[in-house]
């Protein structure tokens, strides 16, 4: 079957050719065909025909446009609808920052600012003297923000390089910034870094004794004791370890979009899949976690870096169970009693805990 | 086709794309699904208003969402408990996700403005010689030296995103998760799971 994005392009398709002229009553009775061919095939149709028969109103726009001349970006913003903003009533969503508006800002100065480049060029000599000066602070000014989350909570950070660092529960990190060099220290938990491109100064982020290293990249670091995970879903990062106690140390590694890497002492694990499958790993950004075939211990423990009431498992063999399934980590009672409904499993209450036995 | 139907649906279903599409980013947890989703929302509901137009269609809508992402935890394929999933993520109230409203004249020729400004160039230079200068496909290909297939084309990528950005509106990306796609919430094509 095919999926829906194929079939809206197939749609507009049918709408171009159509709207291309020459239409003939055979050509009519294909599309008829291929509209009665699925439901699925007719709203896509007829969601875009809307869409594109809206479009005519643009010619609203084209009072005193000469013809042939598509106006700028923006050059609306003086017309009748003035500057009103209709996104007013969604304040969760910024609008997406168009790049018009700055460009046009350009355009319009660029006069001025010719001038004004003389004048710096003359003032240039003199400034280059103080600043050749000051070159050794500028380059050694570091700007250090730190960063932590409580139980349960998640917090997106931007950084001031331009990156933003999504904490985890229960997270933290001593951001510092420098002209050679954007270093984050993972202190504890996990974060997910969607890493601002600037190839001329690394963004590494270090966790007890590794480090990752990236460019302009999406990635996420978690620590857990000892070990560390490290999932990359767009670019390619460089793992690599500090010398073990006994003198060894772990190979390098480049990881490409897809990977899952875990570190421990014993050394690193990369499971390369597609970048769908690393997402998965990253789902709790959106509220939620993921489980496949998945121990029931090493669920409880994945729900109880979010909750401040803990999941305890009370024996071995509960813990041996396998679960998969997504679930809301907020919703800790959920889960529960979604277990003791389908497994032979039984939860008592015990103040801040949950202690999880055989039934 | 139904020209009343089709009327019906843009005016009363489409028109609240962008509030069923913060409603589905929020409430699953596959992105890459979403478009299907949405797809198999407005079907069932064209077909049920073929029938009746439902009385209350910005309910009926968010109803059939519901309805939708439960079905679809309950046919999840891993089996065990996945099968009853999260429902209690669903029940939100409506109007905590969109406050009714309706949209002027001039708030929609805004909104059209806006989509059409987020056209890319070359695109937007097709719309504008084909919509308001009215120009058929030929001639726009002549004025700008380029192949009739290559106007057709840009027709249909045109007409997807006017679709996209017009009903989908600011629902558009997330502030940091997401890439420059072109459907703001999706990356790529998506893929049909499981069943």
């Amino acid at each position: 079957m095919a999926s829906s994005k194929e079939i809206e392009h197939a749609a507009a398709a049918w709408l171009a050719r159509r709207d291309a002229g020459g239409w003939s009553e055979r050509d009519q009775r294909q599309l008829d065909a291929w509209l009665d061919a699925s439901m699925a095939h007719r709203v896509a149709f007829v969601r875009l025909d809307a869409a594109w028969r809206q479009s005519d109103r643009l010619k609203a726009l084209g009072a005193g446009v000469p013809a042939g001349v598509v106006p700028a970006r923006g050059s609306w913003a003086s017309s009748p609808f003035g500057a009103a903003d209709d996104h007013a009533d969604e304040p969760h969503h910024p609008r997406p920052v168009h790049a018009h508006a700055p460009w046009r800002t350009t355009h319009r100065h660029r006069g001025k600012r010719h001038s004004l480049l003389h004048h710096l060029a003359t003032a240039a000599m003199l400034a280059l003297l103080v600043s050749l000066a000051l070159v050794w602070r500028h380059y050694t000014a570091v700007e250090q923000a730190s960063y932590r989350t409580a139980i349960g909570d998640l917090q997106e950070v931007p950084l001031a390089d331009g990156s933003v660092a999504t904490l985890s529960s229960d997270s933290r990190l001593l951001v510092t910034l420098s002209h050679g060099e954007r270093h984050v220290d993972l202190q504890q938990g996990e974060a997910f870094f969607a890493v601002a491109k600037d190839p001329s100064r690394p963004f590494v982020v270090s966790a007890g004794g590794r480090r990752v290293t990236a460019v302009g990249t999406r990635f996420s670091v978690r620590r857990d004791a000892a070990d560390l995970r490290v999932v990359v879903t767009q670019g390619l990062v460089r793992l690599e370890s500090d010398r073990l106690p006994n003198g060894l140390r772990q190979p390098t590694t480049l990881l490409p979009a897809g990977s899952v890497a875990l570190a421990s002492d014993t050394g690193v694990v990369v499971h390369s899949g597609s970048v769908q499958q690393a997402e998965e790993y990253l789902s709790w950004r959106s509220g939620f976690v993921s489980f496949h075939d998945t121990p029931l211990a090493t669920a409880a423990a994945e729900f109880n870096r979010y909750n401040a009431r803990k999941i305890v498992i009370g024996d071995p063999g509960v813990g041996a169970m396998r679960v998969g399934g997504n679930f809301r980590w907020s919703n800790i009672d959920a889960f529960v009693r979604l277990l003791a409904q389908g497994f032979p499993v039984q939860a008592r209450r015990q103040g801040d805990t949950i202690v999880l036995t055989r039934r | 086709m139904d020209d009343s139907l089709n009327n019906w649906f843009a005016r009363e279903i489409l028109a609240h794309e962008g509030a069923l599409m913060r409603y589905l980013l929020r409430s699953w947890f596959r992105r890459e699904e979403i478009h299907d989703l949405r797809q198999e929302i407005y079907v069932r509901i064209y077909e049920a208003a073929a029938k009746a137009r439902p009385a209350m269609p910005k309910s009926f809508l968010f109803t059939t969402a519901r309805h939708l992402m439960t079905d679809r935890l309950r046919r999840g394929r891993v089996v065990s408990i996945e099968a009853v999933g999260d429902m209690d993520a669903l029940n939100v109230l409506i109007d905590e996700v969109s406050p009714e409203r309706r949209m002027g004249a001039r708030q929609e020729l805004k909104r059209l403005t806006d989509a059409f400004d987020r056209l890319p160039d070359r695109c937007r230079e097709v719309v504008w010689l084909r919509r308001v200068e009215e120009l058929s496909q030929k001639q726009v290909a002549a004025r700008m030296g380029i192949s009739e297939k290559t106007v057709e084309k840009q027709v249909a990528k045109g007409a997807r995103l006017i679709a996209e950005y017009f009903y989908g509106g600011s629902h558009a990306r997330r502030p940091a998760h997401d890439d420059a796609t072109d459907t703001a919430y999706g990356n790529g094509h998506g893929q049909q799971q499981g069943d």
